[in-house]
């Protein structure tokens, strides 16, 4: 892989060693990467792209203080879940989308969707809580159903 | 210390850590990742320039106690990031800007788990290999000025290390990908393909692809072949790319991969930064083939016109022949001459351009040569 093409000074053993150590941490936590993707449904920096041809729908509700269950979609108190969102995997929600990121990642990322709209829709003082109800075919394989709820809203 | 000894102590880590060529194809890369770094930042800096901050949508913080940027902050960041990916192209204060590039671009993904994509990621390592290496010795602005203030311009040969370190990280890459893949009965089994092929169909089917052809593409029997394929290649891929007797090839496989990839699944700058790192791989050395444009003047002029135009490695040096000599005529490192189709097949797969396809015709050429040299 490698062969002396040229020639430059030769560094001193303390600059070695240094060298040396970045080398091995880089890679050790390349490799660490890439092991914990085998574990985390994100798959951060572990290079498992395209791993699942998955699909999910959701079906995502305001729960009110009086109980009552309002869909998000169309929009509610000046909010759009879209706009609210923005990243691509979790937009449409309602229709049934290919999980290109996979199932897991996307679960997740929905429930700490749902988390951040909770904390950040100022406007909205009907809603006590938000929930997904995820269905989901992994591989083609389901239906799975998932139930994913904000943390609750103060009322103020 | 008697030299024997010394030689006698040296270690195959030593040879690593002391392993010295060329930037000159590394630079060539170096122009190429700035203006593909412009083109990653392009969809961030079109919301900040219309005022759009990451925290105005749903994010996530990576790392829970880094601080959260303000919005001029972030907006002043990547215009920073795109200003070095400009400087970074033409070699202006390049060590500078290909650090800051590598700096902007890590710190924007590592913003919110929203931003991070797998092809940014690679990004990320790419541009981090280059702010390691003094890539600005070479077709940068910074070497034409030293050139003019000084008289002289410094050697690009520097200690590679980093190059070494680089090629590592992204052949881990491919076999982390491939090694996924292989332990996935759905992927090695051809579910996930087939099953995104027929997701797809209503992509394929207002192409020119036939109406059989397209039909054929959404049978499930035939990825029981492709899974398996695609899985290997990209593992030959990884581990092609490491052994030097494998390695022409494995960048011929990644090229053709690559584009595969931008044709079916358009993937931000993914095909792009993979395609523009695989000059990674260029052997770290200039000007050690010859080239000798004969004939009449003006053919010569040409041909030699033409090969400093396609030669963007430096990996020949161009001289011109007498009148008698032949066109072009291609002395090897190892001294073997070459005239006709065999020089011309030989120079176009050292054009980066021109490698996809030149490589494998001089293959199947000297191939068949070689076979007809063959005693009956």
């Amino acid at each position: 892989m490698f062969g002396r093409i040229g020639r430059v000074e030769q560094r001193p053993c303390w600059r070695r060693r240094v060298v040396t150590g970045f080398i091995v941490a880089v890679l050790a936590i390349q490799v660490g990467f890439a092991l914990n993707g085998y574990r985390d449904p994100h798959k951060f920096f572990a290079f498992q792209p395209f791993n699942e041809s998955s699909t999910w729908r959701a079906d995502i509700v305001r729960v009110t203080w009086d109980g009552e269950r309002l869909p998000v979609e169309g929009g509610w108190a000046g909010y759009d879940w879209n706009e609210l969102v923005d990243t691509a995997a979790l937009q449409h929600p309602w229709r049934t989308r290919h999980a290109y990121m996979g199932v897991g990642a996307t679960i997740d990322f929905l429930d700490q969707a749902l988390d951040w709209i909770a904390a950040n829709t100022p406007d909205d003082l009907d809603t006590r809580f938000l929930e997904a109800t995820v269905t989901s075919f992994e591989n083609t394989r389901g239906p799975t159903v998932t139930v994913v709820r904000s943390a609750e809203r103060s009322l103020s | 210390m008697d030299p024997a000894i010394g030689a006698v102590q040296r270690t195959s880590w030593d040879d690593v850590l002391d392993w010295s060529g060329s930037v000159r194809a590394v630079a060539v890369m170096r122009m190429a990742m700035g203006l593909i770094t412009l083109l990653h930042l392009r969809p961030f800096l079109r919301d900040a320039a219309h005022g759009v901050s990451y925290t105005d949508h749903f994010w996530h913080p990576f790392i829970p106690w880094l601080p959260e940027l303000s919005d001029r902050a972030w907006s002043a960041l990547l215009w920073i990031g795109a200003a070095a990916a400009v400087l970074t192209t033409i070699g202006l204060w390049t060590r500078l800007a290909t650090l800051t590039m590598f700096t902007v671009v890590a710190g924007n993904l590592l913003l919110s788990t929203t931003h991070f994509r797998h092809n940014r990621a690679f990004l990320v390592i790419v541009l981090g290999g280059l702010a390691l290496l003094p890539t600005g010795r070479v077709l940068s602005i910074d070497a034409w000025r030293r050139r003019r203030t000084s008289g002289s311009a410094r050697s690009d040969v520097v200690a590679l290390w980093p190059l070494g370190l680089l090629r590592v990280q992204v052949c881990l890459v491919y076999l982390a990908s491939g090694f996924s893949k292989l332990i996935d009965p759905d992927w090695v089994g051809g579910l996930v393909l087939w099953d995104r092929v027929v997701r797809y169909r209503h992509v394929l089917e207002p192409t020119p692809i036939p109406g059989w052809a397209v039909d054929l593409l959404v049978e499930r029997p035939l990825y029981y072949a492709i899974g398996p394929a695609a899985v290997l290649t990209e593992l030959f891929i990884g581990i092609g790319l490491l052994v030097h007797r494998t390695r022409l090839l494995a960048v011929w496989v990644a090229v053709v991969f690559h584009l595969l990839i931008e044709v079916t699944a358009s993937i931000e700058i993914f095909s792009l930064a993979a395609i523009a790192a695989l000059a990674i791989w260029v052997t770290p050395s200039t000007r050690d083939r010859v080239v000798r444009a004969g004939g009449d003047g003006a053919s010569s002029a040409a041909v030699i016109m033409l090969v400093r135009a396609g030669d963007w490695f430096g990996r020949f040096r161009v001289e011109r022949g007498g009148p008698a000599e032949p066109a072009l005529l291609v002395v090897d490192r190892d001294g073997t001459m070459s005239t006709g189709g065999a020089a011309v097949g030989l120079v176009l797969s050292r054009f980066p351009l021109t490698f996809a396809a030149a490589a494998p015709m001089r293959f199947l050429t000297r191939r068949r040569a070689s076979m007809t040299e063959e005693p009956t």
